[in-house]
């Protein structure tokens, strides 16, 4: 006899449908999976066998074949597992076949027959168009991220067969406002004492989306301030929300749910390899941390102590917005389009309180500088200096805005670029700020002096421009740019290239 | 010696890559350039005892580079691009004639014009000096110039630049930039508009020809024309190892004194220098020290002329001295934020009384500061 459970298994941050078919004839008996299944999915044998005998079930002493398909389609995980049990009490007549209308399965099982969770369930659960979708009951809050009804969370499979012949009831899964209860409150800007320039190089930033690297010395706070960069930034729709959600969940289980509506922060540690920062992996192709900060904020601390190679991984997803894996036997697309904020000393010794403090030898220096250099440091629209804040302005300092008030300039400012049809100013081409952010003559005459004196470059003056714009957005000014916004944004861009003379 | 006919060809090898001076003076000694230059367009094995062994075993990669080379330039166009320019070959007239004795002389000269008849002394240090060091410079530059003194520096940031700044200030001797680019190719870009006050109102001299991009390795190069030209070598400030170090070693191999800027001893940016003192330079403490070691006699120097500061830039400028401050700093001591200020702070850098430097920002002394010796 033949059974076929619709299911789902995960390629890249995607699930896809796959139909779980299983046929169970007389002959010698055997237990055979195919249809490209990696080694986890292939252990399901054992698996699916103890559990249906812990379950009370009998397992059929006859000839099983279980077929995954698509055939060319690589099948990833423990997620087949409960809809193979299914297909198998199906398959022997222990479960009427007219229970399966409608319905898909996703779950791992274990040898009691308990239903666990598996990573990726939200893409699991958002491929899935049948009316009721199975799941791990671990696994629920995750799921309940995908906003679809009918997701019905089992813990075990003796329960999910008895409520499927109606002789105990569905369990509810929980309320969306569980989830977001479930995020906690970011850091609030409040908290900052002082550093009026790093305040307004982050509110600018969430506003325009320009990239930001922060330039001072250990203990300036530029961690601190980081982190209090998705806050100000406006909170996720819902679109983008179930992007975010897919990339979590795909990562490992739980992860999601620490998220709610907000924007991810990811901080990677500079040791981290190439493969954990854009994703890969040879057994199953797991996105990296610049995906996991889809939407949210990259943070690179010590950035200069991130190899070269990892570094301009980078430049695909800041271009591009995606990564693209290429394995032999698949190749993906992760979404990555995040803010990316970076952080480092001026100089191996740290600089101190300025360049005039600074123990470093010359070569040192620019050898330091060298590896930050190049078409990535260009991508940042803000480069500013971080320094320590003075003692007064620590101790007795009154508290900063809060994060609230600033996210809602943040928010208005966004607003107006909509209007322009984009969603951040960064966005905005050469040619739609000619036309949108047009310069006063004295604002003008700073751009054309700054590019003589090889202050910046044609690319940078079209930055600078867009930076401008920004900080006219949230002054609620219109333009023409004045001066003292273009000055602004001039040095908001702090010049760090690398001296060449420096090693002669 | 050779005639006019190749000059052409000479600059063209001198604008080859990887060609220094040393290889260039080996291709040319006793040859005739027009030989070279088609040798190298043939493939160039008829040079291999000639600079192969000078080059070691990178000579077949740089023999190619070359000969590439050799195809690619047009020697007519490239005299033809220096009209205009002074061009002096060594042994010809109006090549200087402290050079002509050197260790290690160029093959030729490009120059804006020819070199001031005034002693020359080159004033060195490094790009990453202190609000001091600036000062002191800036305060040479101008007395020497006024002295009848030809300031000579290396057109780079920092203590060059402040030195040819102050000899800009007064209507004094015409300064001189050695620079190690092609006239034509200003470095460091942030420096055009100091690069062409010099080139108006003194003179510009290089060993490259036109277009030549600046590389590392050629700075050192450029410190020892420097050193060459120069009758008294005076370091403001200079970090233990730094690139003016080259320029002391360049002078002292060349019999050109060398006077240091004594400075505090806990600055890193003095170190050099203190150094310097520690082994016997003479110290240079104000420009008679400079003067004397010329054999000339001091002359009073006039003040800079003081200039007048909108009122409303007045605060700003008050908070700011010599030392970098960070803007955080100034609005923390101003009251005003963060936007304002960037603007005043332009404002008084195109005035010339504010600079910035990577983020950081200091005020310009307005008038002499520091005071003469007794």
């Amino acid at each position: 006899m033949l059974a076929e459970i619709p299911s789902s298994t995960v390629l890249g941050v995607d699930g896809r449908p796959v139909s779980v078919e299983v046929h169970v004839s007389s002959g010698l008996p055997s237990f055979t999976i195919v249809g490209l299944p990696d080694a986890s999915c292939r252990e399901a044998r054992d698996r699916v066998r103890a559990a249906l005998l812990s379950s009370g079930f009998t397992w059929p002493l006859q000839r099983i074949t279980v077929n995954l398909a698509p055939g060319g389609l690589p099948k990833t995980g423990s997620g087949l597992d409960l809809p193979i049990a299914i297909g198998v009490l199906v398959a022997s007549d222990q479960l009427p076949a007219g229970l399966l209308a409608g319905r898909s399965f996703v779950g791992e099982l274990g040898l009691d027959g308990s239903v666990r969770a598996v990573p990726g369930i939200v893409p699991l659960v958002d491929a899935l168009a049948t009316d009721e979708v199975v799941i791990p009951s671990s696994s629920a809050i995750e799921a309940s991220l995908c906003a679809r009804r009918g997701v019905r969370p089992v813990p075990g499979l003796s329960f999910a067969v008895a409520a499927m012949r109606g002789e105990e009831p569905w369990v509810d899964p929980p309320e969306p406002s569980v989830v977001s209860a479930a995020a906690g409150v970011g850091p609030d800007l409040a908290d900052v004492r002082g550093q009026p320039t790093a305040r307004l190089a982050l509110e600018v930033a969430a506003a325009g989306a320009h990239h930001l690297l922060m330039i001072g010395p250990p203990g300036a706070g530029k961690t601190m301030l980081a982190r209090r960069l998705p806050g100000l930034l406006p909170g996720l729709d819902p679109a983008h929300r179930l992007e975010v959600a897919k990339i979590h969940s795909t990562s490992g289980s739980g992860r999601a749910l620490g998220l709610g509506g907000a924007p991810p922060f990811r901080a990677p540690h500079h040791g981290a390899s190439m493969v954990s920062l854009v994703g890969g992996g040879s057994a199953r192709v797991r996105p990296g941390e610049a995906s996991l900060a889809h939407r949210g904020v990259l943070f690179l601390d010590e950035m200069g102590e991130f190899p070269t190679r990892v570094l301009d991984a980078l430049r695909q997803p800041l271009e591009e917005g995606v990564i693209r894996v290429a394995r032999a036997r698949a190749s993906v697309e992760f979404p990555a389009r995040f803010l990316l904020v970076g952080a480092t000393n001026p100089c191996p010794c740290g600089g101190g309180n300025g360049p005039a403090s600074c123990r470093c030898s010359d070569a040192a220096r620019a050898r330091y500088l060298r590896r930050l250099s190049g078409p990535l440091l260009d991508r940042f629209d803000l480069r500013v200096v971080v320094p320590r804040p003075p003692a007064e302005a620590v101790l007795g300092g009154v508290a900063g805005e809060s994060t609230s008030s600033v996210a809602a300039r943040v928010s208005a400012a966004r607003e107006r670029a909509r209007g322009r049809g984009v969603s951040a100013n960064a966005e905005l081409s050469s040619g739609e700020l000619d036309e949108l952010a047009p310069l006063d003559p004295s604002a003008r005459r700073l751009v054309l002096e700054a590019l003589a004196d090889g202050h910046l470059s044609p690319r940078g003056a079209r930055r600078v421009r867009a930076v401008a714009l920004t900080l006219a957005d949230l002054a609620g000014a219109e333009p023409p740019l004045t001066d003292d916004l273009v000055a602004t944004a001039l040095g908001l861009r702090v010049e760090l290239a690398p001296m060449l003379e420096a090693a002669a | 010696m050779t005639g006019d006919g190749d000059l052409g060809h000479v600059l063209a090898l001198a604008s080859l890559p990887r060609m220094g001076p040393g290889r260039l003076d080996a291709l040319l000694a006793g040859r005739d350039p027009r030989w070279v230059w088609e040798e190298l367009r043939r493939g160039g094995h008829g040079l291999d005892p000639v600079v192969g062994p000078r080059c070691g075993s990178g000579w077949a990669e740089v023999r190619a580079g070359w000969t590439a080379g050799a195809v690619a330039i047009d020697p007519a166009r490239l005299a033809a691009a220096h009209h205009g320019l002074l061009v002096r070959r060594r042994g010809e007239d109006g090549f200087p004639v402290r050079l002509a004795d050197d260790p290690e002389p160029p093959a030729f000269l490009v120059m804006s014009a020819d070199l001031p008849d005034a002693p020359i002394v080159a004033i060195v240090g490094t790009r990453r000096c202190s609000g001091y060091g600036r000062d002191v410079a800036r305060e040479l530059g101008r007395g020497l110039a006024a002295a009848g003194v030809a300031v000579a520096s290396g057109l780079a940031l920092g203590i060059d630049a402040a030195a040819h700044r102050g000899a800009l200030d007064v209507d004094g001797a015409p300064p001189v930039g050695v620079v190690a680019t092609g006239l034509d190719v200003v470095y460091p870009v942030r420096n055009r508009r100091l690069w062409s006050d010099v080139e108006e109102r003194g003179a510009l001299v290089t060993e490259q020809p036109l277009g030549t991009p600046p590389a590392r390795w050629r700075f050192p190069a450029r410190n020892r024309i420097l050193a060459g030209l120069a009758d008294v070598v005076v370091v403001v400030e200079s970090h233990a190892a730094g690139g003016s170090m080259h320029t002391v070693t360049a002078a002292l191999e060349r019999d050109v004194a060398v006077l240091a800027v004594p400075g505090p001893v806990t600055s890193p940016a003095s170190a050099g220098t203190n150094a310097l003192l520690a082994e016997g330079a003479a110290p240079a403490r104000h420009v008679d020290d400079v003067l004397t070691a010329l054999g000339l006699r001091s002359t009073p120097v006039p003040a800079g002329a003081r200039r007048e500061v909108p009122a409303e830039l007045r605060p700003v400028l008050d908070s700011l001295d010599a030392t970098p401050t960070s803007i955080d700093a100034v609005s923390l001591r101003t009251g005003l934020d963060v936007v304002t200020l960037h603007g005043v702070l332009r404002r008084l850098a195109a005035l010339d009384l504010a600079e910035e430097e990577a983020g950081w920002w200091r005020s310009l002394p307005t008038q002499r500061v520091g005071h003469r010796g007794p």
